[in-house]
């Protein structure tokens, strides 16, 4: 059985065209989603989701319902070292159990540390690319803007929490230990073998930006831990300091 | 032959409107969105509660992601700039934060208990959208649904039971049938379109989470080679208990990954016919179950337990709730609230006998076509039949032979 909208008939559709309107917001975004590609998005689903992708970003709608997919991954961490002038030091790590009750508040600074690493960028562009294809050069210094302004935006806040104090954070991946390593060798999944630093050091070879001369190692790795000792290297951070900020929030960034 | 091909389109087109009504604007009692509400709503509140704890790490000039930043993150400072705009990106005053959430959590608790759910639940939906949109690169999969539900929830009369607007609507039963507004306000139990229409759009959108969600890991290795469900358990961050004995179980593991897998690309797909919904959904359960208890998001697998229930027919509860929150006759009214009331309750009734003759018309239409087919299955045995018969033996019918290979 079905209403017959009683003195309105027209109204089914009327609601006939908002239901199609709304249902291709909710398909087309993961839709497009998936379909993204090196050379960009499908040119079809392009051309679908350009009338509802106001209405989807509006509404939430625009995700891509990706949960452990295409595979589930390391974890991404924040290591932050908060020094007085004396020089004694403070870590802090970012989510931590120890420190963020209850779990979904612990959750939240787990996306977070995630988000940081989801959007890093190295530094660049190297110019040859600004010459050859200036469209990408330019999306890669907006990524890498948009890194360090949020990478910065985490310093100030834990200088904030920390007043007069010197705040260097860098980012680290604990990795996952295969299932037959793990039956070859146990190890408790929190050893510090599985943590590594990940640099923010440029691609080109020999560059010395800013960001990939870094200063020397500021923070030790994680308690325990030296994740490659091989390589020295390894252990320079990115050295985001509440002092020494390439960009400043507010700057206008092009 | 072009007639007859207009003839059949034309009646597939009118069967599909047909179905496209039934579908979508078929009336459905409120009661199984009254308990999305009270669980989306208490999660909602939970969520506000524990922000909270640490407001102004989450919002204003010296959180985590700062006024500014948030701004640029939408605003096409870094690329292009998209609609998820949010009011608090420009609320940097503390106290201001504050009265704004202490506001949020009383609304948000009002659409949990069911109070003024009419206006409550679209406020409680909006103050969460804003809070999204200024949360970006703290959010997960909880802040989804929740949103989401929220926003169907706001389209049905979902505080009509189990709430504290039905027991208003019962206090003030004979005001609710003479002001109109009020009749609004504090809507009466009965099957509603607007029911029908949030449900059936809760459910489609849960199908594309799913048929989405299985896709995308079916672009991985790791979920085709059975790893997928170890690395996950392995995962230290996400993990509240300790699931590295799986380890020596390979083929459990790697069969809960497959399972998981076609579960979710199929989900779409299964959850609809009744024979294979109960399994669909009874996997949903395990898998949402398994997530809340072993991989540290409680909250995320609950709700997304929750979000299936809308599958369940409101039949099943009509029942144990029509005692409680029906609005009852009272006697000694004025006539016109009595002449209103009763030509409702008539209109309900006459609605449930419509509901009850459609019901019986489906099922007499289905038995007719299986009654057809049946028929036609059994010409074709007779016909096999007199075809093995020794007197056809010798003498076989060259038409009745290529019957008989088609009935092979």
């Amino acid at each position: 059985m079905t209403t017959n909208f009683g003195k309105k008939p027209y109204l089914r559709w009327v609601i006939t065209v908002g239901l199609i309107f709304h249902l291709l917001a909710v398909i087309v975004p993961p839709l497009a989603f998936q379909t993204r590609g090196p050379l960009g998005s499908s040119p079809s689903v392009e051309a679908l989701i350009t009338p509802v992708r106001d209405y989807s970003q509006f509404l939430y709608l625009d995700r891509g319902y990706a949960f452990f997919a295409p595979d589930p991954g390391p974890s991404h961490l924040i290591q932050a070292a908060i020094s007085d002038d004396v020089g004694n030091m403070t870590e802090r790590m970012i989510p931590s159990l120890d420190d963020q009750w209850p779990r979904l508040l612990y959750h939240r600074h787990f996306m977070l540390s995630e988000f940081l690493h989801e959007i890093y960028e190295p530094p660049g562009p190297p110019p040859e690319l600004a010459r050859i294809d200036p469209i990408a050069a330019h999306r890669w210094e907006q990524g890498r803007a948009r890194y360090e302004f949020v990478r910065q935006s985490i310093v100030d806040h834990l200088a904030h929490e920390n007043p007069g104090n010197r705040v260097v954070i860098r980012r680290l991946e604990h990795v996952l230990p295969g299932f037959i390593e793990m039956a070859n060798n146990p190890i408790e999944l929190d050893d510090p073998r599985l943590y590594r630093v990940l640099r923010d050091q440029s691609l080109i070879p020999g560059d010395v930006t800013e960001s990939a001369a870094t200063l020397p190692e500021a923070i030790p790795a994680p308690r325990h831990t030296e994740p490659d000792n091989s390589n020295q290297a390894d252990q320079n951070i990115e050295a985001d300091q509440s002092s020494q900020a390439e960009t400043q929030p507010g700057d206008p960034v092009q | 032959m072009t007639g007859s091909l207009f003839a059949v389109t034309k009646r597939w087109f009118k069967e599909f409107v047909s179905a496209w009504d039934r579908f979508w604007f078929s009336p459905r009692y409120p009661h199984v969105l009254a308990v999305l509400r009270i669980a989306t709503g208490l999660m909602l509140l939970y969520s506000h509660l524990v922000l909270a704890t640490e407001l102004t790490s989450f919002l204003g000039d010296h959180a985590w992601i700062n006024n500014t930043t948030a701004a640029q993150l939408h605003d096409g400072a870094f690329g292009s700039s998209d609609m998820g705009q949010s009011y608090l990106w420009h609320i940097s005053n503390p106290l201001l934060l504050w009265v704004h959430h202490a506001l949020t959590i009383l609304i948000t608790g009002a659409f949990a208990a069911g109070l003024l759910t009419r206006i409550t639940a679209p406020a409680a939906w909006f103050l969460q959208l804003m809070y999204l949109h200024r949360l970006t690169g703290s959010l997960f999969g909880l802040d989804q649904i929740i949103t989401y539900m929220a926003m169907y929830l706001m389209l049905t009369p979902c505080g009509s039971c189990l709430s504290i607007d039905a027991w208003l609507r019962r206090t003030f039963a004979n005001q609710c049938l003479t002001n109109r507004k009020l009749d609004w306000l504090l809507p009466e139990i009965r099957p509603t379109v607007a029911a029908n229409l949030g449900s059936r759009l809760l459910q489609v959108h849960l199908c594309v989470i799913y048929l989405f969600g299985g896709l995308a890991k079916a672009r991985g290795e790791l979920w085709w080679d059975g790893t997928a469900t170890w690395f996950a358990a392995a995962n230290f961050e996400y993990q509240s208990m300790d699931m590295t004995w799986l380890g020596s179980y390979p083929r459990i593991f790697s069969a809960i990954t497959h399972i998981t897998l076609f579960w979710e690309v199929f989900y779409a797909g299964l959850v609809w016919p009744k024979l294979s919904r109960p399994i669909i959904l009874g996997m949903a359960f395990a898998v949402h179950g398994g997530i809340a208890v072993c991989l540290g998001m409680i909250t995320f697998g609950m709700m997304m337990i929750v979000a299936n229930m809308v599958f369940i027919e409101p039949k099943w509860l009509v029942r144990t709730t029509r005692d409680t929150d029906a609005p009852t006759p009272q006697l000694k009214a004025e006539p016109k609230v009595q002449s209103t009331f009763h030509r409702r309750e008539q209109d309900r009734r006459e609605q449930e006998i419509e509901s009850a003759k459609e019901s019986l018309r489906v099922r007499e239409e289905k038995l007719r076509e299986r009654v057809a087919k049946l028929k036609k299955r059994e010409r074709k045995v007779r016909r096999a039949v007199a075809r093995l018969k020794p007197s056809n033996r010798n003498n076989p019918d060259p038409n009745t032979d290529t019957d008989a290979e088609d009935d092979l």
